[in-house]
């Protein structure tokens, strides 16, 4: 009662804390170590498992359509990198610009689509892509482009970059403000003495934004690497993965095999190797970022 | 200001933490209700949990049929209690087994014809054969095909809810009429004839919404495979007794389809609609035909336009030279029933029972059929004129037809997996038939 702002005993900052890690081991580390376990058993569901060391992996290593669906993540994990992050940065620099007029109008209209659900960003690009009522190809024809008209989420050549767009689209907004936030902390009086060296526009972002902005860029392109890998909800909406498997990306084809053929062992296999995969793109773009911090 | 929000985290962190106790507490909470219903008066409440397809907008009359027997036995039954969720098919499809994963089904479910043989082997539904036996009345009227459709291993897993056939095609012969089409096509050369036909005069002759990647699959492959491969091999199939995927029959079913694809005789966005924008395509007049089952015919009654309506029959797929199927044949069965969850007792399972029986009884056959769909009951008694015209056609041609395996409601969700993909890669020529006949085997060989 009359004690007053003493250090917490380490039982109150435990029983803060416990909730939170609660919930955590709750649905993220239960579930991963379950998934651990389930990937050593061949089991379809119900109480009847079969112990099979690591035959899921080794299969896993020989199947193609695992790594074709690796290789759509890595397209779309490129893709994002370039036009999320470098989308972002453009229009970044350009809002800080001082000849900009309602710039947290512009900042709002850009971050929108970030907090609309996978789901609805699914639909609204699935209508905007229909063959026959779609936006797309409705602008296509008024401006006489008939031959560029497609189906755009039923020729499996394209299908993955369609269903890339709206990703990149999406996930503007959310780098813009990070980017945003990050150019703000840099000081002005950097920009001023270069302004009187004689540095323009885009010498100044060339050689000062970027390099005072590394660490930040870094951060943005793990993000971009960690959310683009577990990518789904948007391609099982507008796609579902097909035509055939081709927009099928890792967690797509982890879902499909666990509950659509009901592997669910095998399917807790794909997904640690998801994990495995996705860690290990990390620690390298990590490992590339931090090797550029030596120069000047 | 502050207060309120210490106020909300303090709530939120007492959810939390209560949500992550709830997995431990909910096995004892359910043992002790169990042990309360099984000694308690009858005037105490009895709670099921139920799961299932029967959504309140659906349009389809066997739903229509199913809500209204769910309405009528919660009034005639106060004391028990239903807590129901009804979901899309495909969602359905995904849960009902992620919940037999968890060994957490509910105490009465819909079971697809290919999940009886998973479910039933790991002893997740109460068999129903003892049951059916006490109550004659109720056995009896189920059209004896649809029982065996749910006999797994000698043992009855569910009352079949419906009688399906899955491959019909609604036509409409206004537009057949006017490019001078005055038959539908019986051979399979006159059919590619008439799509050609209807192709040049600017028409969709066959719409289509593979999406969902099993209309493809149940509603053409399954008949257009019967027809070249005829029933026995679809037997040897299924009880692994020597007929493999890779026969001559089955790549030439599946060339046929690409053939039809081939020809132009699909929408090019087959692969990016539904089946429910298959028949919008339909109901604006810019398709001829399209494939799907009969449940189709009650949508299409309160969706379509009065016209199209009114110039709307149906046919079966025509005969293939040598085939070794019968003509006479459409694809169809139960394809889903009512099962028992395997751990209820007392009167829980009574409760369960009668629900399940009046699902599945007469008098619901009767509504379903007022509602132009059939039941897995005969009728007895229903008021014919409330029935679409449409329907009676149906009746009468299924009246002489014989049915024929719908793959997705008999082989396993593996092969079904690998079969409804590849079919979305053979529409669009990605792949050969013989190359989807090899993945197919493949998967029906290590599964």
């Amino acid at each position: 009662m009359g004690k007053k702002l003493s250090t917490p005993r380490l039982t109150t900052i435990y029983s803060f804390l416990l909730p939170g890690i609660l919930v955590y081991a709750f649905i993220v580390f239960i579930p991963l170590l379950l998934s651990i376990y389930f990937s050593f058993y061949k089991w379809n569901g119900g109480l009847s498992k079969d112990f099979i060391g690591f035959h899921n992996y080794s299969q896993l290593i020989r199947d193609a359509k695992f790594w074709f669906s690796f290789r759509n993540n890595m397209i779309i994990t490129v893709l994002s990198i370039v036009g999320q992050l470098g989308i972002a940065f453009v229009l970044a620099v350009i809002l800080q610009a001082k000849w900009v007029r309602l710039r947290e109008f512009h900042r709002t209209v850009l971050f929108l689509p970030v907090v609309l659900p996978a789901v609805v960003v699914g639909f609204i690009w699935n209508l905007i892509y229909s063959q026959n009522y779609g936006i797309l190809n409705g602008v296509l024809k008024g401006l006489h482009l008939q031959s560029w008209i497609h189906p755009w989420l039923d020729d499996p050549k394209i299908v993955i970059y369609s269903v890339t767009i709206p990703i990149i689209w999406q996930w503007i907004g959310l780098y813009l403000i990070i980017f945003m936030a990050s150019l703000q902390s840099i000081p002005s009086e950097v920009y001023e003495s270069a302004e009187m060296d004689g540095a323009t526009g885009v010498k100044k972002v060339w050689f000062i934004t970027l390099p005072m902005m590394r660490d930040t860029l870094g951060v943005a392109v793990m993000l971009c690497i960690s959310g683009n890998m577990k990518i789904f909800d948007n391609i099982f909406v507008m796609t579902g993965g097909g035509p055939g498997i081709s927009s099928t990306v890792m967690a797509q084809y982890a879902y499909n095999t666990s509950f659509g053929q009901f592997k669910l062992g095998y399917g807790s296999a794909i997904s640690i190797g998801m994990i495995i995969i996705s860690l290990g793109l990390i620690l390298l773009s990590r490992r590339l970022m931090g090797g550029r911090s030596v120069e000047p | 200001m502050k207060k309120a929000t210490m106020l909300m985290l303090g709530s939120l962190l007492a959810m939390t933490t209560l949500a992550g106790c709830g997995s431990g507490g909910g096995q004892s909470a359910s043992q002790s209700s169990s042990a309360d219903s099984a000694q308690g008066s009858s005037n105490q409440t009895i709670k099921l949990t139920m799961e299932d397809r029967l959504l309140e907008t659906s349009t389809d009359g066997s739903v229509i049929a199913h809500r209204k027997m769910i309405d009528e036995f919660k009034k005639e039954h106060p004391n028990v209690e239903i807590s129901e969720e009804s979901l899309q098919d495909a969602t359905y499809k995904t849960k009902i087994k992620t919940l037999a994963a968890g060994n957490d089904l509910p105490d009465v479910f819909e079971l697809l014809g290919s999940d009886a043989q998973m479910f039933a082997e790991n002893k997740l539904i109460m068999p129903l054969d003892d049951i059916l036996n006490q109550d004659p009345d109720w056995k009896k009227g189920f059209i004896p095909s649809t029982l065996n459709d749910f006999t797994v291993n000698g043992q009855l897993t569910g009352a079949p809810m419906q009688m399906l056939s899955t491959s019909l095609i609604f036509y409409n012969k206004a537009i057949f009429d006017k490019v001078g089409i005055t038959k539908f096509p019986s051979t399979w050369n006159e059919f590619i004839a008439a799509i050609n036909t209807l192709k040049e005069k600017g028409y969709i002759p066959i719409a289509l919404g593979n999406k969902d990647k099993w209309v493809a699959e149940s509603c053409i492959l399954s008949e257009l495979g019967d027809r070249f491969t005829g029933t026995d091999w679809f037997n040897s199939i299924k009880n692994h007794q020597g007929a493999k995927f890779t026969d001559k029959p089955f790549v030439d079913a599946l060339a046929a389809l690409q053939q039809l694809s081939k020809i132009g005789a699909f929408n090019t966005d087959v692969n990016s609609i539904d089946n429910n924008q298959q028949r919008t395509l339909y109901y604006n007049g810019k398709a001829a035909m399209f494939f799907e089952g009969d449940w189709a015919i009650s949508s299409l009654n309160s969706e379509a336009p009065q016209e199209i309506k009114d110039n709307t029959h149906l046919a079966i797929l025509p005969t293939v030279e040598g085939g070794a199927g019968k003509a006479n044949v459409v694809s169809g069965g139960a394809a889903w029933a009512f099962a028992i969850n395997a751990n209820l007792k007392g009167d829980k399972l009574k409760a369960a029972i009668d629900l399940v029986k009046k699902l599945t009884g007469v008098e619901e056959a009767n509504v379903a059929a007022e509602n132009n769909a059939v039941a897995a009951t005969v009728p007895t008694n229903y008021d014919k004129s409330k029935v679409a015209p449409l329907f009676n056609e149906y009746l009468e041609m299924f009246q002489k037809l014989q049915l024929s395996p719908i793959y997705d409601a008999q082989l396993s969700p593996a092969v079904i997996e690998t079969m409804n993909n590849g079919l979305q890669d053979l529409l669009i020529q990605g792949k050969t038939p013989e190359q989807l006949a090899k993945e197919i085997q493949d998967t029906y060989e290590g599964a």
